[in-house]
């Protein structure tokens, strides 16, 4: 018997269980995928918002603000990448300079202070961005909003939770859920009771809530799709806003931690089984639209495309609440700003509603830390042989784009919620994100992961079962 | 900190003839770096042949063309180190690498060239639409899966770009056994050698889709099927899509010259070549740094690469003997009308021997014109072409005299016949 069952293992689900594991509590996630972090969390802009975006009075809003300020100390204790780059909204008219003077005033009511948000003139600006369009004519300053690394947050917060106890079933798509004096919690592969159900499945959020009682909301998949630059290219210091439009915040120009530019999203609705379909039509509206806040953008530098649907509830804002079951939470609709809010939506989930069915007692043996992570693109010669005397394989490069070393794949496979698959290895790893895209590296890969796991090669999948690269031996092989 | 006269970075065929040439005429402490586990760079998985026929006037394999320079490298003692990756290159020459017998080291050359090579355009770089399952990869990548480690990747394949490795990939998962059910090139010609159409697509009955491109990928963890359709100006005609069903789609779709460490140490670029700015004596803008091979541009031929390279080793030997002329007063060379790109993209008269060789590529195909070389208004050479393609690199020879009247830039177009 579990005291919570979570379902759904993107940022959500695994701030929650972090918060849950500084309790004495058995917790579990389950994901249906086979790995952590694959849908929402995988696909959006990577920023950390100031707050000046949502409507006052919201749990957008609050979760916003009280999120932008716990991130920081998060990312130190579980060692996620952290970029206070600061961001600013842009306007190219004077329409467009009225709206991000409302948000302006937004930002205020919300709660930012007057150091948090700045209106700029275009002399201004130039000199924070010199490579601005033309067409800019004002802008708003987001000193508070930063950069991070979406999916390594959610991967650190899940292995620091299992580092403190909690258990992880991937691939166990939940199928049914029955309550009696508990939960009982049917999966495609298993049977889980437990006292508390958290409903964080994103875009499924209302499919997995009918199963206990009909939801209140509905959760649509919003398409976004978006082009990644090579790293070697800058073409924005901070994050680049659009003004505002009824489709959302527009298409951002985001600098990423790792030297990379992300430019995107476009913003559709569409059936879940396409929400992480690419189409022409939205890679060229990306294309266009970037080309208003910023000149000279090397489009010759694309390395990747890539889509994911947003969950976006029918009430518009967060849906954060116990349901009409005693004892099943909906955390759902958790759309932007969700990655901004998470640790501050843990928080909230676990002390005000958890807390009012469970008795929490802290864990004394709890650790807020993650083991570091080696980032050999971080590191200066001197730290790279100390680490080499210790460990050879820290300087064995694997990945020639990224420089990724042979020791922090195998550390990425080793740890608690580690890499299981080609892409696991490049979510955690970075190895075969770079402009090649793997040609090199990935068969070296496969070896390490195939060494790892103790399967042979043509068992190691790309991304989930079924996806096995290497399909068969040549003529001759035995 | 280890001095070297040379170092060079990447032991394929351009790293290795340079080296050899360097040797031939000066006795230097050479260091050549190469990251992967054997000399040979990507010929040792082209186990196709068609390689040498210049350069030996005989028909190898790849491996058998990297054998010939490997084994004199071992002849002549020349010093290597495998497994080692250049981490940095510092404008002054120093050189950052690691391996996992000296861990990270920073040695300092009187010379470096850069031989690198080149890298396959991605999936994720041409954008394609629809999924990111498995199954999608680019067709060198095929092929090392395939000659080096001895997997198949697939079973039903089709070929997305028409580049020369994709067509050599067509042949070869036929001859594994696999159904290749076409290629298809969103130009209206190949991007692949004429003789490669022939051997690889025609010989086998493979389809070879002009003008098509892939407008869907489907399949959730596999590939299952890949959309094609026709395009008119690049942008696919709704009603003209054909399906296939597949377990791989390769891509052949462009070679880039590999310059991450060039474009970190302040060389300046070409944006056509996507390679180093070079002079006739292959030195890039920071002085003492040459490149040559694939990491310059992207050759048809590893014949063309062995011959530059040697040239490249020639002029880094003048260069160590304090022969190379340092002056910016030089001449530029200006790509025209139907020209894409021409390497060396500066020339300094004083250092030319006898003759210059140029490489140039057209940026369509062209029958019965002439590529006329022109100093302002004055025609310097005209040469008569029967058939010129993007895919096939034309190669002219300027004497020492010819830039006897030539004032400021030489430029090259490609023109009808009078």
């Amino acid at each position: 018997m579990y005291d919570v069952i979570i379902i759904g293992a993107g940022i959500s689900g695994a701030t929650i269980a972090r918060e849950l594991s500084r309790y004495d509590l058995k917790t579990i996630i389950l994901d249906k995928e086979y790995d952590v972090a694959t849908e929402a969390t995988m696909a959006n802009s990577a920023i950390i918002h100031s707050g000046h975006d949502p409507l006052p009075g919201t749990l957008k809003a609050k979760f916003n603000i009280l999120g932008n300020r716990m991130y920081k100390q998060m990312s130190t204790e579980l060692d996620i990448p952290f970029m206070e780059c600061g961001g600013m909204v842009l306007a190219t008219n004077k329409e467009e300079h009225i709206l991000i003077e409302e948000l302006y005033a937004r930002g205020i009511e919300n709660g930012l202070q007057s150091h948090e948000l700045q209106m700029l003139n275009r002399e201004d600006i130039l000199l924070l961005e010199p490579n601005l369009s033309d067409h800019v004519i004002s802008g708003l300053n987001l000193p508070t909003t930063a950069v991070t690394f979406p999916w390594e947050a959610a991967i650190a917060n899940i292995e620091n939770a299992m580092d403190n106890g909690v258990e992880l079933a991937l691939e166990n798509k939940v199928v049914k859920i029955e309550k009696n004096d508990y939960f009982t919690v049917t999966t495609n592969k298993d049977v889980y009771k437990g006292r508390i159900v958290i409903n964080a499945t994103g875009i499924f959020g209302s499919d997995v809530a009918n199963l206990i009682s009909k939801a209140t909301f509905e959760t649509k998949a919003r398409r976004g799709e978006y082009y990644v630059l090579d790293k070697d290219v800058r073409v924005a210091n901070r994050v680049l806003y659009p003004a505002p439009s009824e489709k959302g915040k527009g298409v951002i120009i985001t600098p990423q931690y790792h030297g990379n530019t992300l430019l995107g999203p476009t913003s559709e609705f569409v059936d879940f089984e396409d929400v992480s379909k690419t189409t022409a039509s939205g890679l060229e509206y990306i294309k266009t639209n970037s080309q208003k806040l910023v000149k000279n953008i090397p489009f010759h530098k694309i390395v990747r495309s890539f889509a994911g649907g947003r969950a976006t509830s029918s009430n518009g804002d967060f849906i954060i609440e116990e349901s009409d079951v005693k004892g099943f939470i909906n955390v759902c609709g958790i759309e932007s700003p969700g990655l901004t809010a998470a640790p501050a939506i843990a928080v909230y989930v676990v002390g005000e509603i958890v807390g009012n069915i469970l008795k929490l007692i802290k864990k004394e043996d709890f650790s807020p830390l993650r083991k570091p992570v080696v980032r050999t693109f971080e590191l200066s010669n001197d730290e790279l042989n100390e680490l080499f005397k210790e460990d050879k394989r820290y300087s064995k490069m694997i990945c020639r784009c990224e420089k990724v070393t042979e020791g922090e794949i195998v550390d990425s496979i080793n740890r608690n919620c580690g890499a299981r698959s080609i892409v696991g290895v490049k979510n955690r790893s970075r190895a075969g994100s770079g402009r090649c895209q793997g040609g090199f590296c990935q068969s070296e890969v496969i070896n390490i992961l195939a060494r790892e796991l103790n399967i042979d090669k043509q068992q190691v999948v790309y991304s989930k079962t079924g996806s096995e690269i290497l399909i068969g031996k040549t003529k001759g092989e035995k | 900190m280890k001095m070297y006269d040379v170092i060079i970075i990447g032991g394929g065929s351009a790293g290795l003839a340079a080296a050899l040439e360097i040797n031939k005429f000066r006795k230097s402490k050479i260091l050549l770096l190469e990251r992967d586990a054997e000399l040979g760079g990507i010929l040792l998985q082209c186990i196709h042949n068609g390689f040498g026929l210049k350069v030996f006037k005989e028909e190898l394999t790849g491996p058998e063309y990297a054998e010939r320079f490997i084994d004199e490298l071992h002849e002549k003692g020349i010093e290597y180190k495998l497994n080692s990756m250049v981490i940095k290159l510092h404008p002054d020459k120093r050189v950052e690498y690691a391996n996992i017998e000296e861990g990270f080291v920073t040695i300092q050359a009187k010379a470096v060239i850069l031989t690198m090579g080149c890298y396959e355009r991605s999936a994720g770089a041409i954008g394609l639409p629809g999924n990111r399952p498995s199954g999608v990869m680019t067709a060198g990548a095929a092929q090392k899966y395939l000659n080096i480690d001895g997997y198949l990747v697939g079973k039903n394949v089709f070929i997305l770009g028409s580049g020369d490795i994709g067509l050599i990939m067509a042949r070869r998962m036929i001859l594994e056994g696999a159904n290749v059910l076409g290629v298809a090139e969103i130009l209206p010609f190949s991007g692949g050698l004429k003789r490669n159409i022939v051997q690889c697509l025609d010989d086998y009955d493979i389809p070879l889709y002009l003008s098509h491109t892939v407008t869907e990928i489907k399949g959730e963890s596999k590939i299952s099927s890949v959309v094609i359709s026709k395009v008119k100006d690049f942008v696919p005609i709704p009603g003209t899509e054909i399906e296939f069903e597949v377990d791989a789609l390769l891509l052949s779709v462009g070679l880039i010259p590999e310059n991450g460490l060039s474009e970190a140490c302040g060389i300046d670029m070409d944006s056509r070549t996507k390679g180093p700015i070079v002079n006739e004596s292959y030195q890039t803008n920071i002085d003492g740094i040459f490149a040559c091979g694939n990491v310059l541009h992207v050759h048809d031929l590893v014949d063309f690469v062995t011959e530059e390279s040697r040239r490249a080793g020639q002029a880094v030997v003048k260069y160590l003997e304090n022969q190379l002329e340092k002056s910016d007063n030089h001449i530029e060379m200006i790509s025209k009308d139907g020209v894409s790109y021409i390497v060396p993209q500066q020339v300094n008269v004083n250092n030319i021997n006898d003759k210059l060789e140029l490489f140039l590529r057209v940026q369509k195909e062209y029958r019965d014109v002439n590529l006329v070389v022109r100093s302002n208004d004055t025609i310097i050479k005209t040469i008569r072409k029967k058939h010129m393609a993007p895919a096939e690199m034309e190669q002219i020879k300027l004497k020492v005299e010819d830039f006897d009247s030539v004032i400021g830039s030489i430029s090259i177009s490609v023109e009808e016949r009078q």
